[in-house]
């Protein structure tokens, strides 16, 4: 079985993005950059199934800058036999990355396709539900349990309030949630046979996809600052503004 | 601090742009080193410090190592890390290929040693002391000792000793009594007594490979007669199974100052079966081949200190509250502006800044040259390397540790009370950092083997190691007007260091050569940051108007800073050390 | 806001009510024009009827069928789109259903989704947290459709039984496809979330006096589904486990909610919880350092605030 892995190149998880002063959007400049942990613990997860003799080949996708070979040579080093980078300057949003990895699919031909649940910058949570759309396959979303029983998947979803289980005939789509599993260190050798697996470029065009942004993001700007703290007089008045002024509380 | 991030920006920076990684590339064994692999063993790297080691480094501290009847037990978590850490494959990185080693450039392999050091020094000192025996025996042991031990060495699962010192001997190794009697089956049996040994016993490897010095019976005395033994904790079939404990065992260990989670041992050999390591009574230059390498590493430990002395005081300068600017409020809407306002603050951050990054660049000149001497094809090109590795030991050991306890006192310093105590984990640094100034060669002794065996060696061939890639940068800046305030400092350094030299050098007594030693480690040592820091500055001009502007600002910013207000110690060092030793030798001794 | 948008709701519920987080997207709906609501369900009947009352609904559509016995993306996703074109805008709670949901819908529509709106600028102009809400992108939508999911603690819930008589319609089933079955489900009170992970913290410090007292913040946490941290100087008293610390030295921690519960707030604590969102302080010492950075104090004794806090929670 051949699995598919989309990971994206996106901001490091520790660190603090700011907003631009301008506000066009977030400063990115000279920051560290990353693999989405969420991607990382698909990587994980294909190359489990690999080890369990499930799966038998894992190509690892990314869609973006040139850069992006980064993240996947960093995914080759964690298991993956080789690596497509569809590369783009554009503004990718969700349903242009769907699109993208639905013509992948359709080359390729994985039975499975596991991704992240949401990447941390946009924290859209979207393309692995719109790939299943657009390839009208089932869909587990924020599964933190994969089984692989024949031609059925089997996973454990984390759902608000606990969770749910389904069983899916492949191919599939799995989006990861943190707890599926705790990604491996990349060891020094395969980082250096990483280098010799195959790094594919293709572009947009050549997989006839429209990518173009259908939303425009017209700002982005600070979240509201701290307010000046208030002393409450009673637990009365603290549930009060907990649920009517800061709405944190039902 | 906790919140230890590998820097590794800066690293790319010394590696890519100041050392010209591409040109390593072209050494034979290194074709396949590019950017690429070095960016991602870097950043893979400074992962598993960050999220494994870091975590375990206060811990470590406050629990200690612990001996039980002759057995000694590293701190709670180590074990896993340390089998991590070898299972990911980092135990190899530096090692010959052709024993499993990952053979990747020492270049590369000294940043990450920083990183470990930065991380967790206790950790790392028990994976430095086996790459230290690997150098040992790579260059003297036969090939049925490397074949035998070296593959194990480099996957981790063996560990690596230097046992030097005695009771009564440490800097004076020619006092040494360890005895080694031939047996009939060509080992040895090894008799005697070692204390210091870092990491003689412990519960990360399931073997230990000691490297000992002894005399054989027929040895001539003094430092001419010590030989080199290879004594494992467990015998090695021919197999590579481990066979029969050994008769050497651990006897206690120390309570000291700092580095508590790294086993500090007094070692037994009773009788132990041991291998020679090359020609007898020729044990101190193997130990040297050891030793040289260890005292660069202390180097690197040095860095690592000063490195997270800077990001713990810098994060606190950013965000603890106090006082105001001396020119009004800076931030009026808080109670009171952010300690990174006040000059002596920023004088104490810009030092640390200054010193880490020029040692750090100075690390790589130095890595390269070692891989230079290590691969080279051409027989003069690596005798260069040699000379220059053999210039930079006891500047890179003697003055860099001097420097890095510096940084991490002034870590303290900027955190005041929050330093002191232990809850922020900077003091740890201030002990930890203490031991590289003595261990491996006292500094003192570091300066003597650059002023009285160093510098006089070949006629003076070596100095020109460093002064010859000086002048010529120097001659290149010439006509470049944006340079001269950093080529006009660097020059007038040359100079005063030159004359210094020269000053040593015609010195007949030896009192006085020993009584300039220091003043002279310390000129010649801020001399080649002040070179470092122009080469910087060169790089950061070219580079300030482009993308990743303020990067290579403060580079430039950097070298400004370390030219004028650290720079100008070489003007006092250089007055004190021309002053001569009769101040210090004539000091009545009744007067004490 | 104008009259020509109609905007559908797809209802999260159990058959017999409203999930609270669908009442706030209605409440978020309502500004945007005239707001219908899809249930889908099995023996949905209650829940409908109930929705009818709800305050801004004006037209409720009720598929019964157990097709739709589970709320399975997959099924629901079809019978949405099948309706979607006599809408301007389709909305579902941002919670795992909607989020789940969604973005099938919308790319079976071609269209794009927006996710987690916290604010309704135009109607085709919302406001969305990204980058873990250090920064609020304005985004505008140049589709047909919009597809939104509603962060639901952004609205005030619409008000049930509220005097709306909407009118229920019947809504038919689609096939749904026969790729997805549904297993089973493990719904758990007192699984927590992890500190780092957990939308409401609840945390407590020396005040508490006793490892058996720290069992009072289970009951507040249980009832806000909430995760429980301690301060240092609680888990040096040996109060609390080491993985429980929130501060410089243990999790860093940003949630929505973050109640310190006798904590004096020493800079390290500080430290590790201060980009909470809200942030809760009751202590007995109303010098307590925990208050400056508190946006709500509370001075009053731990041991009798906590459980009147718990019981007004409900």
């Amino acid at each position: 079985m051949k699995i598919l892995v989309p990971v994206k190149r996106v901001i490091d998880y520790n660190v603090k993005a700011r907003v631009k002063a301008d506000g066009s959007g977030m400063e990115l400049a000279n920051v560290k950059m990353a693999m989405n942990p969420f991607d990382e613990i698909a990587v994980e997860e294909a190359v489990r199934l690999k080890e369990a003799g499930v799966a038998s080949e894992i190509v690892a996708v990314s869609c973006g800058e040139a850069k992006c070979q980064e993240q996947l040579r960093q995914a080759l080093a964690l298991g993956a036999d080789r690596a497509l980078l569809v590369e783009t300057t554009v503004e990718l949003q969700p349903l242009a990355v769907a699109k993208l990895l639905k013509a992948i699919v359709d080359r390729e031909a994985p039975r499975l396709v596991i991704l992240g649940k949401q990447a941390i910058d946009d924290d859209a949570n979207q393309t692995g539900q719109m790939l299943a759309a657009l390839l009208d396959w089932p869909q587990a979303t924020f599964a933190s349990k994969v089984a692989v029983r024949g031609e059925e998947i089997e996973v454990t979803r984390e759902i608000d309030g606990g969770l749910e289980t389904l069983a899916m005939t492949l191919p599939a789509v799995v989006t990861t949630d943190l707890r599926l599993n705790e990604p491996r260190y990349a060891t020094l050798p395969n980082i250096m046979k990483a280098k010799k697996k195959p790094l594919e470029t293709l572009t947009p065009a050549e997989l006839g996809v429209d990518v173009a942004p259908r939303l425009a993001t017209l700002k982005v700007e600070e979240p509201p600052a701290r307010k000046a703290g208030v002393k409450v007089a009673s637990v009365a008045e603290l549930v009060d503004k907990l649920r009517h002024e800061a709405k944190v509380i039902p | 601090m906790a919140s230890y991030t590998a820097p590794l920006r800066d690293m790319r920076f010394v590696y890519h742009e100041l050392m010209d990684g591409a040109a390593l590339r072209r050494l034979p064994g290194y074709e396949e080193i590019d950017a690429e692999l070095v960016d991602s063993v870097l950043e893979e790297a400074a992962k598993f410090c960050e999220q494994e080691l870091v975590p375990l480094n206060r811990p470590g501290d406050e629990e200690g190592c612990r001996f039980v009847a002759g057995e000694v037990f590293t701190p709670k978590g180590f074990k896993e890390a340390y089998a991590a850490f070898t299972a990911a494959g980092w135990s190899a990185l530096a090692f010959d290929p052709a024993y499993g080693g990952q053979g990747l450039p020492k270049s590369l392999s000294l940043l990450v040693d920083e990183m470990l050091c930065a991380s967790n020094v206790s950790f790392w000192l028990y994976v430095s002391l086996t790459h230290g025996a690997y150098q040992a025996m790579r260059l003297y042991a036969d090939e049925e000792l490397k074949a035998r031990y070296f593959p194990k060495m480099a996957a981790g699962a063996w560990s690596g000793t230097m046992c030097l010192t005695e009771p009564h001997c440490g800097t004076d190794l020619g006092l040494l009594r360890t005895r080694a009697e031939p047996a009939p089956d060509g080992s040895y049996r090894i008799t005697g007594t070692k204390i210091f040994i870092t990491g003689g016993e412990h519960d990360l490897t399931e073997n230990i490979v000691h490297l000992v010095l002894a005399r054989l019976p027929d040895a001539p005395p003094g430092i001419k007669g010590i030989s080199l033994f290879l004594v494992p904790k467990f015998l090695v079939h021919d197999d590579g199974s481990l066979g029969a404990r050994n008769a050497v065992s651990c006897g206690a260990i120390e309570h000291k100052m700092g580095i508590q989670a790294s086993a500090t041992c007094v070692m037994n050999f009773d009788g132990a079966t041991g291998y020679l390591i090359g020609e007898p009574h020729r044990g101190m230059r193997a130990m040297f081949a050891m030793m040289n390498t260890e005292r660069l590493a202390m180097g690197l430990q040095a860095i690592g200190h000063a490195e997270a002395a800077y990001q713990g005081a810098l994060a606190w300068a950013r965000e603890r509250l106090q006082g105001r600017a001396a020119g009004g409020a800076k931030h009026p809407e808080q109670p009171a502006d952010p300690l990174i306002v006040h000059p002596d603050v920023r004088r104490m951050l810009l030092t640390q800044r200054a010193l880490v990054q020029g040692m750090r660049a100075t690390a790589a000149w130095v890595g390269e040259a070692l891989d230079v001497a290590l691969k080279a094809s051409e027989a003069e090109r690596r005798q260069q390397a040699e000379d220059f590795l053999a210039l930079m030991t006891p500047i890179v050991k003697g003055f860099f540790t001097d420097l890095g306890f510096e940084c991490a006192n002034l870590g303290v310093q900027v955190m005041g009370g929050h330093g002191y105590i232990r809850e922020h984990g900077m003091e740890q640094h201030v002990r930890d950092a203490r031991i590289a100034q003595i261990y491996e060669g006292a500094n003192g002794i570091q300066a003597m083997d650059l002023a009285a065996r160093k510098l006089p060696m070949h006629e003076g061939r070596l100095a020109e190691a460093f002064f010859r890639p000086v002048n010529e940068f120097i001659a290149e800046c010439a006509s470049d007007a944006r340079m001269a305030e950093f080529v006009a400092p660097l020059k007038a350094a040359l100079e005063r260091l030159r004359h210094a030299v020269d000053f040593v050098l015609a010195q007949r007594e030896a009192s006085e050569v020993g009584a300039a030693a220091y003043d002279l480690m310390h000129l010649f040592g801020y001399t080649v940051l002040a070179y470092q820091w122009a080469k910087m500055a060169r790089i950061g001009l070219a580079k300030e108007a482009g993308e990743e502007a303020a990067f290579y600002r403060a580079k430039v910013e950097t070298a400004r800073f370390y030219m004028q207000r650290i720079l100008p110690r070489s003007e006092g060092l250089a007055a004190a050390l021309r002053a001569g030793g009769r101040s210090i030798m004539a000091f009545d001794d009744a007067g004490w | 806001m104008s009259a020509a948008n109609k905007v559908l709701v797809i209802a999260e519920h159990d058959n017999r009510q409203l999930k609270k987080a669908t009442l706030c997207t209605i409440r978020c709906a309502a500004q945007l024009g005239e707001v219908h609501l899809l249930i889908a369900g099995s023996g949905c009947a209650a829940a409908a009827e109930a929705a009818s009352q709800v305050e801004g609904v004006a037209k409720v559509l009720c598929s019964d069928d157990a097709r739709y016995a589970h709320p399975l993306a997959a099924a629901l996703a079809p019978l949405v789109t099948s309706v979607a074109h006599g809408y301007s805008h389709l909305l579902a709670p941002a919670t795992t259903f909607g989020k789940d949901l969604m973005p099938r819908v919308a790319a079976k529509l071609d269209v794009a989704q927006i996710s987690d709106v916290i604010a309704i600028v135009s109607p085709d102009t919302f406001k969305r947290p990204i980058y873990a809400g250090n920064g609020i992108a304005t985004v505008q939508s140049r589709d047909a459709i919009k597809v939104l999911t509603v962060r639901a603690t952004a609205f005030d819930p619409a008000k049930v039984g509220a005097g709306g008589t909407a009118l229920i319609e019947a809504l038919a089933p689609i096939d749904v496809p026969a790729h997805t079955r549904f297993v089973g489900q493990a719904l758990a009170a007192s699984d927590r979330p992890e500190l780092t992970q957990a939308r409401v913290i609840v945390s407590g410090g020396r005040g508490l006096g006793s490892a058996e007292n720290f069992h009072l913040l289970d009951k507040l946490a249980d009832k806000l589904g909430a995760a429980v941290g301690a301060s240092r100087a609680a888990v040096d008293a040996g109060f609390a486990p080491n993985d429980w610390q929130v501060g410089q030295t243990g999790k860093i921690v940003a949630p929505e909610l973050y109640i310190a519960v006798g904590i004096s707030g020493a800079i390290q604590h500080l430290a590790g919880m201060k980009d909470s969102k809200v942030i809760v302080a009751n202590n007995k010492d109303p010098e307590a350092p925990i208050f400056q950075v508190a946006d709500y104090g509370l001075v009053a004794d731990l041991f009798q605030a906590v459980p009147e806090l718990t019981a007004a929670l409900g």
